[in-house]
């Protein structure tokens, strides 16, 4: 009887639990959403008495916020295009590769994952300015690359695991050279994890703050640098406004990636006869 | 003329020897089988023809053209793997013509050939559809088509019928021959299925432990095994030991413990010492009383399989050695579990082999 008491218990508690967690990771951002409609011209107290677009038009009108903007989706862009080619390359060099100090090498490039953002960013500043590098737009593409290069290296490997060597072999006999029965096989088969490197690339990059804050500088800021430094100058809630942007690019940009994952296990066993 | 010639070749992992030594030939449009249990190093003599592994010493030579430095890429193998390997982003065609294009084929001439290679294999109308749209048999066939049609010097097939059912088996072994013969293919066939080897193969090569046991026809091998090995591992077997003296001829006396043996002395078999009689099952008949073969023995019936075409009779000799013998299963009455029966063999219907503790 107290067994099952403990049980009850156990799952009342459990699902407490579970319940608080999901309220507490989407109360912000429901704040946020019910926020930008505000028709109020101050932050008041949360909820809002009338509803406008206000906070919208004047996001809209804002040069400041598009030339972050603009920053933004040139720097991710170029990043994620990089970190795409360096990290499909660097996981299929290390997936072949038989020599000691794989491991090494792989932890080494799989870094900046755990390494903070500030420490990298900081780095990446001194580096930059050794090499007589000022400009901002270099720096940024430069620590972006760095710390989104590592998720491509990521998923990338992870599906070169499931191809089996012989499709390479068979290339190989069919008369490849090796590379192009790297390019022609082995890549189009890790395309999935190709791509789904490249999302996760690109939002990370698009999301970034902590090594962006280092190198930006006054002509080159991206979006989010953008929106911490005009909240600090005049809080106001233009930045719930776009915050509900940034939300709902957000959910686009995982729908596509649950998409793409859901399309591989579905089709994935036919195709690689796991 | 030999399109294949293996020299002594030897290869290692670490302490472990997986090749040692091998050397043999394969004729131009020959079919020869590498049998053996697994770890045998038949799939690495295979890779090392390929060319996916590199020979610790000995010699390869394709076509009378040493492959030492030369990569799989630049030899002229087909290859027929195991999971078929056929690429699941191309459709059949695409796959046919992947090795053309690399091997430089005239690209006008890429097209008709695809569709002629699948006439060949008996799949016409599938270049367009995707390998997973295929049933087992028809991959099959396909990685077949893909691998002849740039018209390897020889082709290499790894346990080509492994990943199939029984039935279709059956069928396919009798197309793959087909198949290999009408293109006139010199072929190795990696098998651990010693009816897959017997069926398909002119010669076997028989392996184990990374050594050759024995290279001959399957009729051969398995009528005249060399070893305690190759008796084992083709077919069925009962053992008896004993010692053999020299009679009169090629006459020979093997005492055992069930009584002795008049055996036929062969070539290249021991002349006396201690020695192991292999007998077929087939060749161990249950005496009815109206022939008399040469050596009879007395032993209890244990109990009766009956698989399909053919009873296996399971008794026990008088110094509790477990034979079998098999009949057809042609509604012969058999013999109840416990009741006496009295085997016979003639002289011819054993192997002597030496002894040893191999088998």
């Amino acid at each position: 009887m107290t067994k099952r008491l403990a049980d009850a218990l156990f799952g009342s508690v459990y699902y407490l639990f579970l319940a608080s967690f999901i309220g507490f990771s989407a109360i912000p951002v429901v704040v946020a959403i019910v926020l930008s409609f505000d028709a109020r011209s101050f932050i008041g107290p949360f909820p809002p008495t009338a509803f406008s677009l206000q906070w919208y038009e004047k996001f809209l009108a804002d040069d400041y916020y598009y030339q972050g903007l603009a920053t933004s989706l040139l720097v991710s862009a170029i990043a994620t295009v990089a970190s795409t080619v360096l990290g499909a390359l660097a996981a299929l060099g290390l997936d072949r590769a038989g020599f000691r100090g794989r491991k090494v090498l792989q932890a080494i490039l799989l870094s900046p994952l755990v390494v903070p953002n500030v420490v990298l960013g900081f780095g990446i500043l001194m580096f930059a300015s050794r090499l007589g590098i000022i400009d901002g737009m270099p720096r940024l593409i430069m620590g972006h690359v760095l710390i989104t290069f590592p998720y491509v290296m990521r998923t990338t490997a992870a599906s070169l695991v499931g191809i089996r060597s012989s499709y390479y072999e068979a290339a190989l006999s069919l008369g490849a050279r090796p590379w192009k029965a790297l390019l022609q096989i082995t890549l189009p088969l890790a395309r999935t994890g190709i791509v789904a490197g490249a999302i996760f690339a690109f939002v990370t990059s698009f999301d970034d703050v902590g090594i962006s804050l280092f190198l930006s500088d006054a002509f080159t800021f991206t979006l989010p640098v953008a929106i911490l430094a005009q909240m600090r100058a005049n809080l106001d809630l233009t930045i719930a406004a776009l915050s509900v942007i940034f939300i709902l690019a957000t959910i686009l940009i995982i729908v596509l990636l649950d998409r793409l994952a859901g399309l591989d296990a579905a089709v994935g066993r036919g195709v690689y006869g796991r | 003329m030999a399109v294949l010639d293996l020299q002594h070749i030897r290869k290692s992992f670490g302490s472990f020897t997986a090749v040692d030594d091998v050397t043999f030939e394969v004729n131009k449009g020959e079919i020869v089988a590498l049998l053996g249990p697994s770890g045998c190093g038949k799939t690495t003599t295979l890779r090392m023809i390929a060319g996916f592994e590199r020979p610790d010493s000995g010699r390869i030579f394709i076509g009378g053209a040493d492959m030492e430095l030369r990569p799989p890429y630049e030899r002229n193998v087909g290859l027929v793997f195991q999971d078929y390997a056929l690429f699941p982003h191309m459709t059949v065609a695409e796959n046919i013509a992947f090795g053309m294009k690399n091997r430089g084929t005239p690209k006008n001439e890429i097209a008709p050939r695809t569709l002629e290679v699948l006439q060949q294999v008996q799949l016409p109308g599938v270049e367009n559809r995707r390998p997973h749209a295929l049933s087992g048999g028809q991959q099959q066939r396909v990685a077949l088509a893909r691998a002849l049609v740039t018209r390897p010097d020889i082709m290499l097939l790894d346990e080509p019928l492994s990943n199939l059912d029984a039935k279709l088996r059956l069928q396919l072994r009798r197309e793959i021959r087909t198949i290999l013969a009408s293109f006139e293919c010199t072929s190795i066939i990696v098998t651990h299925d010693q009816e897959e080897a017997m069926g398909l193969a002119d010669r076997i090569v028989l392996m184990n432990r990374g050594r050759i046991e024995q290279i001959d026809t399957p009729a051969r091998l398995y009528q005249s095994p060399k070893t305690l090995f190759a008796a084992d591992f083709i077919g069925h077997a009962n053992w008896i030991h004993g010692t053999l003296s020299k009679a009169a001829g090629d006459a020979g006396i093997v005492a055992t413990p069930v009584g002795d043996v008049r055996v036929t002395m062969r070539q290249g078999s021991p002349e006396q010492g201690p020695v192991t009689l292999c007998i077929r099952p087939e060749r161990l008949a249950i005496t009815d009383g109206t022939v008399e073969p040469a050596t009879r023995m007395q032993a209890i019936a244990e109990s009766v399989d009956i698989v399909g075409a053919d009873v296996r009779l399971w008794s026990r000799l008088k110094d509790g050695t477990l034979v079998q013998s098999l009949d057809k299963n042609i509604g012969r009455a058999m013999p109840q579990p416990g009741s006496e029966v009295m085997l016979g063999f003639g002289p011819d219907d054993c192997v002597v082999l030496p002894a040893s503790d191999a088998a």
